[in-house]
């Protein structure tokens, strides 16, 4: 058996023409990544923030109702932070310039502030297909940079660094923080409101679905809006229309954050204690309590190490503790398969789902994120795993059913943030 | 006789080879069996028949040279071997996976009624491990670096982080591959079972699928991979090296491909060119031949029993290989080793 000679023939003749050959270089040694910003879901109410979703720019082709795998979307700036709420969302960036804030979707309640009309100045969009620039009345417009948005069912909240926090959109339950005023129309309203009644600076606004959580650099959380569930914490089950300091069992805590959704809400302090209000008809607070609406906040005595990442769905809810395991109690699609359809107290989900293996044994979920009804986990390697029911191909796994187990979705990149 | 005999029946069922680099599969296959021929026919001939003969002579008599018959004892020229040609001509060798000219490693050979063996484990559906060394800064049309050069480029950007990031998104995308092409349905509480296990695997025809992959060493411009795949072929893992370096923004070529693991054959047990000979050979399928039938009948058995992708095989493997990493899918071995 002899071996065969390897290669081509003409051993040095080969090698000159190669040494000589042109180097090419693509990207240099301080080369950045770049930052995009993925969109998925229900098209028709322009909340994708494609036009040519809705409408088509050559006539022959034909509307899209879902894109169900993610799409990237331009934008003009590195987006910072994006909120999604009913049928309409909201990016912003860290800049310094005049526009740093960007609405598309449902306007019918001026949740995107008052997108002038090109037909007719005097009116305002009542669907806005692309990410158009929403003017804030700040004082000091080159200086103030957004550190967060946040969207509710037709409200929304804008967090600055130094300007504090302002809001728009529906005010018929008082979320937007300012006095209900009876029969007011809320489309193509200029209104935006600035909110001013709180001791400290806030660091970080929730919306649920008609109340608002502000929390503050003390650790101290407000809240206003509907109260019927009581996820306002205030002690009663009333509508309050001006951000109240809550108390229970957060009182003198400090609190480092605050999620919220549907109509219960989540608060984690610093020492890794959960507390909850808000409704419990979906068992979030079966564990303390059998009524199904808590107004006050209370404590969560889970075991279930120390708590760095709390999200508060529609109807379950999820923490991530230290260790990066997800834990999750509630009702509806859960993640471990179609058995587990509710529990009270909380459930791991095991690691391995979230890609640990014997070939990537520090693989660790970092962030966990809550819609109606979804769930979604960001790893440490910045893959994206969601689960839960699948509305409207809401979930971005490229199919319609729904999800009963956490299964990563397709993006070209690293995720750093999502929002449902 | 008894040698003979004795020889020619261990000679059914199934080894492993360490094919070198260079050399086709089958010429390896042609080999093994030549010198397998070979030491069989040297082997200790029996005696040859002999047959009683009377032979006509001419012996000195009374009236002068007379005509008798003598008894001598010849042997049977029919069964001389220089008559009727060597003993053994024929081995029926065959080759499990194949590996092309250009890469080495663990090449699975069946021989005699391992033949039938070879088939059972192509449906088996096991996974293949293999080690690949690759090179920045050149593509090449082949995707190896024997191949006619169709570009240069830079690549002092490429750090080890960028790589493995890499390797993540490849893992996982074809980790999704995977349950999708099982063709399980995701909305049972089994599938939900089976995907925190790790253990959902196609049991038929794919394309190519990745189940694992690492870097072990990274000194540019060269880095070596562990690749652990299903239905493969060695000139997609070069591709694989090829996309790799595209992704880095640079570009990369396949310098070796070594195969280290076919199913549950190691390296351990494959043969080196100098251990090919009889004495091993049988040796070594008398070893293997209890855990080939053990895995086999799991297997398939499983697959026959309820039609579900269920399999502890990779368990197994991966737990004897990385026993020392900390987190295995599944604590849970049959083998308790």
């Amino acid at each position: 058996m002899f071996l065969a000679p390897r290669g081509g023939l003409g051993g040095p003749y080969l090698r000159e023409a190669e040494d000589s050959a042109p180097v090419f270089q693509y990207v240099g040694k301080q080369a950045k990544r770049k930052e995009r910003v993925f969109v998925w879901g229900f098209c028709h109410a322009g909340a994708l923030g494609i036009p040519s979703f809705v409408k088509p720019d050559a006539g022959w082709k034909k509307s899209r109702r879902i894109q169900p795998t993610p799409y990237r979307l331009d934008t003009v700036e590195k987006i910072s932070s994006a909120a999604c709420g009913y049928g309409f969302t909201l990016i912003s960036s860290k800049t310094t310039d005049i526009t740093k804030l960007w609405g598309m979707g449902l306007n019918k309640d001026s949740q995107l502030g008052f997108q002038r009309s090109r037909k007719d100045q005097t009116k305002s969009y009542e669907y806005v297909l692309e990410p158009s620039p929403i003017p804030l009345p700040l004082d000091t417009p080159q200086q103030t940079r957004i550190l967060q948005v946040s969207c509710g069912r037709a409200h929304s909240l804008i967090l600055t660094d130094i300007e504090g926090v302002f809001s728009m959109g529906n005010n018929s339950y008082g979320q937007c923080g300012r006095k209900v005023i009876k029969g007011e129309i809320y489309s193509e309203s200029h209104v935006i409101n600035r909110l001013q009644e709180f001791e400290g600076r806030v660091v970080q606004v929730v919306c649920g679905q008609d109340h608002s959580l502000f929390r503050t650099e003390k650790g101290e959380v407000y809240s206003c809006g509907w109260g019927a569930d009581g996820q306002t914490g205030l002690g009663h089950y009333d509508i309050t229309s001006v951000p109240t300091k809550l108390g229970g069992d957060v009182a003198g805590v400090n609190i480092v954050q605050v999620a919220s959704y549907g109509d219960s809400c989540l608060a984690l302090s610093d020492e890794g204690d959960l507390f909850g209000w808000g409704n419990s008809e979906y068992m979030q607070l079966a564990s303390i309590t059998e009524t199904t609406q808590v107004n006050v906040p209370r404590h969560l005595p889970f075991k279930i190490g120390r708590i760095k990442d709390v999200a508060c769905g529609g109807t379950g809810n999820a923490i991530v503790n230290e260790e990066g395991n997800v834990f999750v109690w509630g009702y509806g699609i859960l993640g471990k398969g179609p058995n587990l359809m509710e529990t009270a107290t909380p459930e791991m989900i095991p690691p391995t789902l979230f890609g640990l293996s014997d070939f990537s044994p520090d693989t660790r979920v970092s962030r966990i994120r809550c819609g109606l009804s979804q769930f979604a986990a960001l790893n440490n390697r910045g893959e994206l795993f969601v689960w839960g029911k699948n509305i409207r191909g809401c979930l971005g796994i490229g199919r319609m059913e729904d999800q009963y187990f956490p299964w990563r979705v397709t993006i070209p990149g690293e995720v750093v943030d999502v929002a449902f | 006789m008894a040698v003979r005999k004795a020889a020619w029946s261990g000679l059914n069922g199934l080894f492993t080879v360490y094919k070198p680099s260079g050399v086709a599969s089958l010429r390896v296959r042609d080999s093994v069996e030549t010198l397998l021929l070979k030491e069989l026919n040297s082997l200790k001939q029996p005696d040859m028949p002999q047959q009683v003969r009377f032979l006509p002579t001419t012996v000195e008599g009374n009236a002068g040279k007379e005509l008798t018959l003598t008894v001598t004892q010849l042997p049977v020229l029919a069964a001389h071997p220089l008559v009727r040609g060597p003993n053994f001509t024929h081995l029926k060798i065959g080759v499990g996976h194949r590996l092309d000219t250009k890469s080495s490693g663990v090449l699975v050979l069946g021989v005699g009624h391992g033949n039938k063996l070879l088939t059972d484990l192509y449906d088996a559906h096991l996974t293949r491990t293999y080690t690949v060394r690759g090179l920045f800064g050149k593509a090449t049309d082949d995707f190896s670096d024997t191949g006619k050069l169709i570009e240069k480029t830079t690549f002092d950007h490429v750090t080890r982080d960028k790589l493995e990031r890499i390797l993540a998104v490849i893992q996982g995308t074809n980790h999704k591959a995977l349950l999708m092409y099982s063709k399980i349905d995701l909305k049972t509480q089994e599938a939900y079972e089976l995907a925190v296990e790790g253990l959902i695997r196609p049991m038929e025809k794919t394309p190519p699928l990745i189940t694992a992959i690492r870097c072990l060493q990274f000194a540019p411009p060269e880095f070596q991979l562990e690749i652990q795949c299903l239905h493969e072929t060695q000139k997609y893992l070069r591709k694989v090296v090829h996309e790799i370096g595209l992704e880095l923004k640079s570009t990369a070529v396949c310098t070796q491909v070594r195969r280290i693991r076919d199913g549950f054959f190691t390296l351990d047990s494959a043969l080196l060119r100098t251990h090919w000979n009889l004495r091993n050979i049988r040796k070594s399928i008398q070893d293997s031949r209890i855990k080939v039938q053990v895995e086999l009948q799991r297997n398939l058995g499983h697959q026959a029993k309820s039609g579900e992708r269920h399999t502890n095989m990779d368990q197994v493997t991966e737990s004897e290989l990385h026993r020392t990493e900390g987190i295995s899918a599944s604590n849970i071995s049959p083998y308790a080793d």
